[in-house]
């Protein structure tokens, strides 16, 4: 298979309607989560989400039904190690921008057998076709500063970055890709689940539901999702963003406090 | 069993993290150190964060160095007056020592510069250790009197201005020398996650020959002011230090640590000494090796985005 960067996404996107929209007549899909939020809380250790929905499809042309849900874009820094006199060094970190924190993709065949390169690349479906964010002229920048930071596009080694930041995503059970993740519990009607791994970030998710036919986009359902840190979880993570330092000081007297506590009781006992 | 930390992001089995605070609290009672260099490794192992496994087991550090402390405290073992001094030294290290590591987050390195320090001053640290103690148990073994130590001091250590007593470690010296040592142990404190005793005490004993009861004492009281001051940098300035998981490794670091310091008198110095000296030779030498060993993937995600 040729591997071509993919493009660029468009410059002006229309926000998706939260609606099914049927781009054809009559076929159309329609699909909701059991649970659009997903509560962080201290036993949080992972998460299932099902996905349902049905098919309307009074012809006889099969459709193929491939759900993709992405997390909110965080940029990512990677280093490749190379080795020099026998030991293993970083090279410079590249930025890539607006990587999602979380992709997977599930369909009812592979999906290079539901529709062809360009419909889905174009499409951004599949990790094979995901837009990262990596400029696309070479240009590096002061940032925070430190000098030289490259945050362009890598020439010939653009693949292999762009690869190994799929692989390692993948390692981490953050990006997916489950080619019989789509299955129909009756005619029309199918489910699918979002396993969603206990290092997920948090924040909004989008689910696109989309079915082919032919290899063509006919029709598709958008879906959100929120995942969000709740209770003691939430409380702790906002107070040691809002007031660091307060949250550091509390921190050291709390350790002096069960240094001295225990001293205290042991000694006694 | 498992519990998600809030800073950390991550779902760890907490039973394993208390377990995990009362070996090191056990094993830094029983050498008089701190033990954060054994606990920052065995944390990354686990898939906690390195960032925040440093800046998290900093507060351990300070939890079973403080019961330490008192309990010297009681004996006259520590000499408040030169622990004060150098540990104004390391809070300027650490002040230095955070903003460095931020900047080799940046440039990709950190985890670089990290493995190399373990390398290098445990791999050194450990050596000199392990040697020294087992001259010393030969030479009890085959009924020798030890090894003539060497009393004189450094010459140049004499020649600084700025002197100072020091009564409680027997010291006439500058106070150049304990500020810069300080200084040292707090860039390593904020680098490497450790409270530095185990330079701090050979340097104590070898280079500025103070009296051995006040040793142990003094560092341990100049590591809780450095890693304190660490703690609360690195919460402020990077939001690394996560509170559930830092509460999970004292409770069973306070615990530990007793035990620990209780079983102490039962072994000689010289045998305790080979083997603390064993276990630091390793640990530099397991965290050494990944600089030499083929990395499993080329690629590696580089810390340090999160924040501006």
């Amino acid at each position: 298979m040729i591997q071509i960067p993919p493009p660029p996404p468009p410059a002006v996107e229309i926000p998706p309607p939260e609606r099914s929209v049927g781009t054809q007549d009559e076929v159309r899909v329609a699909a909701a989560l059991t649970d659009a939020r997903v509560r962080v809380d201290s036993s949080f250790s992972g998460a299932s989400i099902v996905l349902y929905g049905a098919v309307f499809n009074p012809g006889d042309t099969p459709a193929d039904v491939v759900v993709v849900v992405r997390g909110p874009e965080a940029p990512i820094r990677l280093v490749q190690k190379t080795r020099t006199f026998g030991i293993w060094l970083n090279s410079r970190p590249v930025l890539f921008e607006g990587a999602p924190g979380f992709y997977m993709t599930a369909s009812t065949r592979p999906l290079s057998d539901i529709a062809n390169f360009g419909e889905l690349r174009r499409l951004g479906v599949g990790v094979d076709h995901l837009r990262i964010a990596a400029p696309e002229e070479r240009r590096t920048v002061t940032r925070y500063g430190v000098r030289d930071v490259v945050v362009s596009r890598l020439g010939e080694d653009y693949l292999d970055w762009r690869r190994a930041v799929i692989r390692l995503k993948e390692a981490t059970a953050l990006y997916d890709t489950d080619p019989d993740g789509v299955s129909f519990v009756d005619r029309g009607l199918f489910r699918a689940e979002i396993e969603l791994p206990a290092v997920a970030p948090t924040g909004q998710y989008f689910a696109e539901v989309w079915l082919f036919q032919d290899g063509r986009p006919v029709s598709v359902s958008n879906l959100t999702l929120t995942v969000e840190k709740v209770g003691i979880e939430r409380d702790i993570y906002e107070f040691a963003h809002r007031r660091p330092w307060t949250y550091g000081v509390l921190c050291v007297l709390l350790a002096g406090l069960m240094g001295y506590v225990g001293s205290r009781v042991f000694r006694r006992s | 069993m498992d519990i998600y930390l809030p800073i950390a992001e991550v779902s760890v089995h907490w039973p394993s993290l208390v377990l995990l605070g009362a070996v090191v609290g056990f094993v830094s009672g029983l050498f008089g150190i701190g033990g954060g260099f054994l606990m920052a490794p065995i944390l990354v192992f686990m898939g906690i964060p390195p960032t925040v496994a440093v800046a998290s087991q900093a507060s351990h550090v300070v939890a079973s160095s403080t019961s330490g402390v008192i309990s010297y405290a009681g004996q006259g073992g520590v000499d408040f007056r030169l622990g004060g001094i150098m540990a104004l030294g390391g809070a300027v290290g650490a002040l230095a020592g955070v903003e460095l590591f931020r900047y080799l987050r940046l440039l990709g390195q950190a985890d670089l510069v990290v493995a190399v320090s373990y390398l290098v001053f445990l791999g050194a640290i450990g050596t000199l250790m392990l040697k020294e103690s087992l001259t010393a148990i030969l030479h009890r073994k085959q009924g020798r009197p030890p090894p003539r130590k060497d009393r004189r001091r450094p010459l140049w250590l004499y020649g600084l201005p700025f002197k100072m007593r020091f009564p409680r470690s027997g010291l006439y010296i500058s106070v150049i020398p304990p500020l810069a040592l300080g200084a040292f142990v707090g860039v390593l404190s904020a680098i490497m996650g450790v409270g530095g005793g185990f330079i701090l005490i050979p340097a104590m004993l070898y280079i500025l020959r103070m009296k051995a009861g006040a040793v142990v004492g003094t560092s341990l009281f100049q590591i809780i002011i450095t890693t304190a001051i660490t703690t609360v940098l690195q919460a402020g300035r990077n939001q690394t230090v996560d509170v559930v998981l830092s509460t999970l490794l004292l409770v069973g670091g306070v615990v530990g640590a007793q035990y620990g310091a209780r079983l102490s008198g039962r072994f000689r110095a010289e045998e305790m000494r080979a083997a603390l000296g064993l276990i630091v030779l390793l640990v530099g030498i397991q965290m050494g090796l990944e600089l030499f060993v083929r990395p499993s993937d080329p690629f590696e995600v580089a810390p340090g985005i999160a924040d501006g």
